[in-house]
């Protein structure tokens, strides 16, 4: 097993490198990011050079790339514009953990500003996550086991109303009724913005609250989405004969469908689970903006809208190495869950 | 030992997030009343029209972590601050806060007049502050000047800021207009001597827009040899004005709470919280339902279903005005032969009924600009007599210029030359749709509008990076661009800024090279005198009126959503947030 690990690992290596080369090519190709430097003015002339030297930018695409990558501490950067080298570089390189400066968020680092909206994006998407493995497994076994009744149409439609509604509309709706209009009418209203209400203070009840209207947005288009999936999965694993045979041992029925049906089904389940678990940290892009949730979706929308090639760098790294150990995680639960799978 | 169930502990690991993330930043903090009685605003409080409506029924708090009955007025920001620090951003959602924490030597009040805040008077002729030759400013600062921390603010701190802002160790986002300075000296700590190299007649729209405390930003200098990554630039905690800088939640919030130590009106608010929402659809909401006090860029589709939930919507003109650049092209890039002819650009003015676009697409909310310094009624020449929608006189005026319809086509063209014009613009939905009228209405006339639409990160690219108005691709641009408000200069239109492949920098996409008019643009440039240079735009606004070098689509002025609970709210064009000490917020 532990080899196993080791191989992996080293062959998600060369595939970063390669991902992050492409990365950073297209990240050139979007736009300038002293473009919209001079706020809304365009920025002058005379500012635009300068800037775009003294950061780096005019650059070719192979020395801007290694300069991320190993850093430039080994050369020097013409701040004065005079043609020669006159500051020491001062960046150490993503290889040696230094993701660089923020073009946005002058003074700090591209890893302060991702770091900062972890907490707040893994708050949001594992409880929304939790909500939808908690949800889907539920509804997907009752429509499974209650086949083709009134029940299991009406979930089928639900579903399918979920699955076709688009994010964002769902989050506007769900805003209007929930938060506008119940506040027009004098019922209890819940929060459309933010994390928490300033005459309150960020207390965790207020964050609670505030918490609710996105968790539910996320929550219902991919429940709708995941419910489905459980169904099938478990209606073709129903009918297979060790299930008549674990039914004929006398076994209870709740003990033949979670051990003997769940634990089965739930192979193709935990696949797609573990591929979500690796984007959680990507955040939820449209959810974070619409409730103006502090998330890394929101982080990556604004600092890509700027051309912050550090950040929105920084970002994509850190999600792609997520995928590559969810993939890895994902594939040693499958040994857990089924002992005909073995990586030694 | 029991076992611990699944359910129990994701619980557990919820409920763990949730203290983590309120924990992240501390709660609101109290401040005690300190009485300072020197108003910085002599103005008296003008009637905005604020509902006397009780606070909203907001969720019960759990754990109040106020006490008392502390103001606090939470204002809705559709883009978060990218930096703090003066030096590195002129993005108009920081720079507008500064008004709050790190106030102009003078602001300017909603009649675009400016108003001492650090400085005794505004230097003058007559005071003694501006030189004969124009070229030396004398500012003299008030003497009860402290920083937020207590520590004097003082003419050296002046001079700091001008040697940070200059020196090229820091990567800061404009050195205009301190790179126009030849000297700068502080012969007492409450004067400041400034001499440009030449007369520098913006000096009041562009100087000491921001004051670094030298105290507090020496230091880091000294060390690190630069300021790009200074603590300041996003933890300002030394600022002076009447506001201090509390704290800044990435992407989520920043607050801003009373200073003791300013020296003028004490602000009535204790607390201005800032939050950051970058949906438009949900800014609505958010003030619809009370969660906001105060919006801003707001869409003028959304105006009718604020007003009917008690906001009050205010325009404050910002030296915006959304026209039509004509590009008229030269040698190097050629333009389209029609546009050559100034009675086809006339035509085009009249051919467009722009007051019936305003009605329709902006309900009626803006004017049609006569020029690009409507902002400035004083600079814009009394005689101009703006175009009237007449097609008939615009059919009459192409005939006239020899473009006539040979072929049949349905569009006028003249020596093989079809009279085709393209458009080019950004994707904002307003401006897609007056494109899709102007296309119908310049159709009636027999002109054909080609229409395009670009990402505005695409098409605000400069001439080395291809932006459509530099490549010759387009005949007409349309955006919204202000002079250098509350200054009129405006830099497009001289002809060395004109670009070339060894000289990209300059920002002529036009490549119009009036030569009265670029006389005159440099001519302004030095007239201290105010009468003076007024004579000289009247000038200017006549010529470019005429010649129909740019055409008015609509005034594009700051729109505020102000909510019920907020009250006495004026707004500055240019310091929006100027009387930001006067406001209340109702209980």
């Amino acid at each position: 097993m532990g080899r196993y690990i080791i191989r992996r690992v080293l062959q998600a290596i060369p595939l970063l490198f390669f991902i992050s080369i492409v990365l950073f090519f297209l990240m050139g190709q979007l736009g300038d990011p002293v473009a919209t430097m001079g706020g809304r003015r365009v920025t002058r002339p005379s500012d635009r050079e300068r800037l775009t030297r003294q950061l780096g930018l005019d650059q070719p695409f192979y020395k801007q790339y290694l300069y991320w990558l190993v850093g430039n501490d080994w050369t020097t950067i013409d701040m004065d514009g005079d043609g020669i080298g006159d500051t020491n570089g001062t960046r150490r390189g993503i290889v040696r953990g230094d993701f660089g400066m923020s073009l946005m968020k002058r003074g700090q680092t591209a890893w302060d500003v991702i770091w900062d909206r972890v907490p707040n994006t893994l708050l949001l998407m594992v409880t929304a996550e939790i909500v939808i493995i908690i949800f889907a497994l539920l509804i997907g076994i009752f429509s499974a086991l209650r086949q083709y009744t009134a029940a299991d149409h009406m979930i089928t439609a639900v579903s399918f109303v979920g699955f076709s509604t688009p994010i964002f509309f769902f989050a506007l709706l769900s805003i209007y009724i929930f938060s506008v209009n119940f506040k027009r009418w004098g019922l209890p209203s819940l929060p459309a913005v933010g994390m928490f209400d300033p005459q309150v203070g960020k207390t965790p009840g207020q964050v609670a609250l505030h918490m609710v209207l996105p968790v539910f947005t996320i929550a219902f288009v991919s429940i709708a989405a995941y419910s489905r999936y459980i169904r099938s999965t478990m209606l073709e694993v129903l009918n297979q004969d060790y299930i008549r045979t674990a039914k004929a041992k006398g076994l209870h029925g709740r003990q033949v469908l979670l051990v003997h049906a769940l634990k089965n089904a739930s192979l193709p389940i935990v696949t797609l689970i573990g591929l979500d678990l690796a984007l959680l940290l990507g955040g939820a892009l449209v959810t974070e903006r619409i409730f103006a949730w502090p998330g890394m979706g929101r982080l990556f929308l604004d600092h890509m809208q700027r051309f912050d090639t550090p950040v929105v760098m920084g970002i994509l790294v850190i999600l792609s190495i997520s995928v590559v150990v969810f993939q890895i995680i994902t594939d040693l639960t499958y040994a857990l869950l089924d002992p005909r799978i073995r990586y030694d | 030992m029991r076992k611990i169930t699944w359910p129990a502990l994701l619980a557990l690991l919820l409920a763990f997030g949730l203290v983590l993330a309120a924990c992240t930043s501390g709660g609101a903090t109290t401040e005690s009343p300190a009485a300072t009685d020197e108003p910085a605003v002599d103005e008296p409080a003008v009637d905005e029209p604020a509902v006397d409506e009780p606070a909203t029924d907001e969720p019960a708090a759990e754990q109040p972590v106020a006490e008392g009955d502390r103001k606090i007025a939470t204002f809705i920001w559709t883009q978060e601050f990218d930096t703090l620090s003066p030096l590195y951003t002129a993005m108009w959602f920081t720079t507008t806060t500064y008004q709050l924490w790190n106030v102009w030597a003078w602001h300017f009040d909603e009649n675009s007049n400016p108003i001492p805040v650090l400085v005794t008077e505004i230097p003058s002729e007559e005071n003694g502050g501006i030189s004969e030759d124009g070229r030396t400013l004398t500012f003299n600062l008030r003497d009860d000047l402290i920083w937020s921390d207590g520590t004097p603010l003082t003419s050296a701190d002046f001079v700091f800021t001008y040697e940070m802002t200059v020196d090229p160790a820091n990567t800061v986002g404009t050195t205009y207009p301190y790179d126009q300075i030849e000297t700068i000296e502080a012969p007492d700590p409450q004067t400041v001597v400034v001499t440009f190299t030449e007369p520098f007649a913006p000096w009041l729209a562009w100087m000491w827009r921001y004051i670094l405390p030298e105290h507090v930003l020496r230091p880091v200098f000294d060390e690190a040899g630069s300021l790009d990554d200074a603590e300041w630039n996003f933890a300002p905690t030394v600022g002076i004005g009447p506001y201090r800088f509390e704290e800044w939640e990435s992407g989520s919030f920043a607050r801003f709470v009373r200073n003791e130590n300013w020296h003028g009106e004490r602000p009535i608010i204790d607390e201005i919280f800032f939050r950051f929402v970058p949906d438009d659809a949900s800014q609505v909401a958010a003030l619809q339902n009370g969660e906001g006090d105060l919006g801003t860029f707001i869409a003028y589709s959304d105006v009718p279903a604020l007003e009917n939930a008690g906001i009050d919507i205010v325009t404050q003109p910002s030296g915006y005005n959304e026209g039509w650049y004509f590009i008229l092209g030269d040698e190097q890039i050629p333009g389209h032969p029609a546009l050559q002819d100034v009675r086809v650009r006339q035509a085009i003015a009249m051919a467009l009924d722009r007051e019936g676009l305003n009605q329709d697409l902006l309900l009626g909310l803006t004017k049609v600009p006569k020029t690009l310094w409507d902002s400035l009624p004083a600079y814009v020449s009394p005689d101009i007599e703006p175009f009237a929608y007449d097609p008939d006189a615009a059919n009459a005026l192409l005939d006239e210029a020899g473009w006539v319809d040979t072929n049949g086509d349905g569009v006028r063209d003249k020596d093989g030359v079809e009279l085709v014009l393209v458009h080019g613009t950004t994707t904002r939905e307003v401006r897609q749709d007056s494109q899709a009228v102007a296309q119908q209405q310049l159709a009636e006339v027999g002109i054909q509008l080609d229409i395009q639409s670009f990402d505005s990160s695409i098409f605000f690219e400069d001439y080395a990076n291809s932006g459509p108005p530099y490549t010759g691709e387009l005949d007409i641009a349309q955006w919204s661009d202000a002079p250098a408000f509350p200054d009129p200069d405006h830099y497009y239109w001289l002809c060395d800024q004109i670009p070339t492949d060894e000289a990209p920098a300059g920002g002529n996409f036009s490549r119009i090279c009036d030569e009265e008019l670029d006389a005159l643009f440099r001519q302004q440039l030095s007239q201290t005198n105010v009468a003076d240079r007024q004579q000289t735009f009247h000038q200017i606004t006549q010529i470019m009126h005429d010649q129909v070098y740019w055409l008015g689509m609509w005034e594009d002025p700051d729109v505020w959503a102000v909510g019920p609970r907020l009250l006495n709210a004026r707004f500055s064009g240019v310091t929006p947030l100027f009387s930001i000490a006067e406001w209340d917020i109702s209980e």
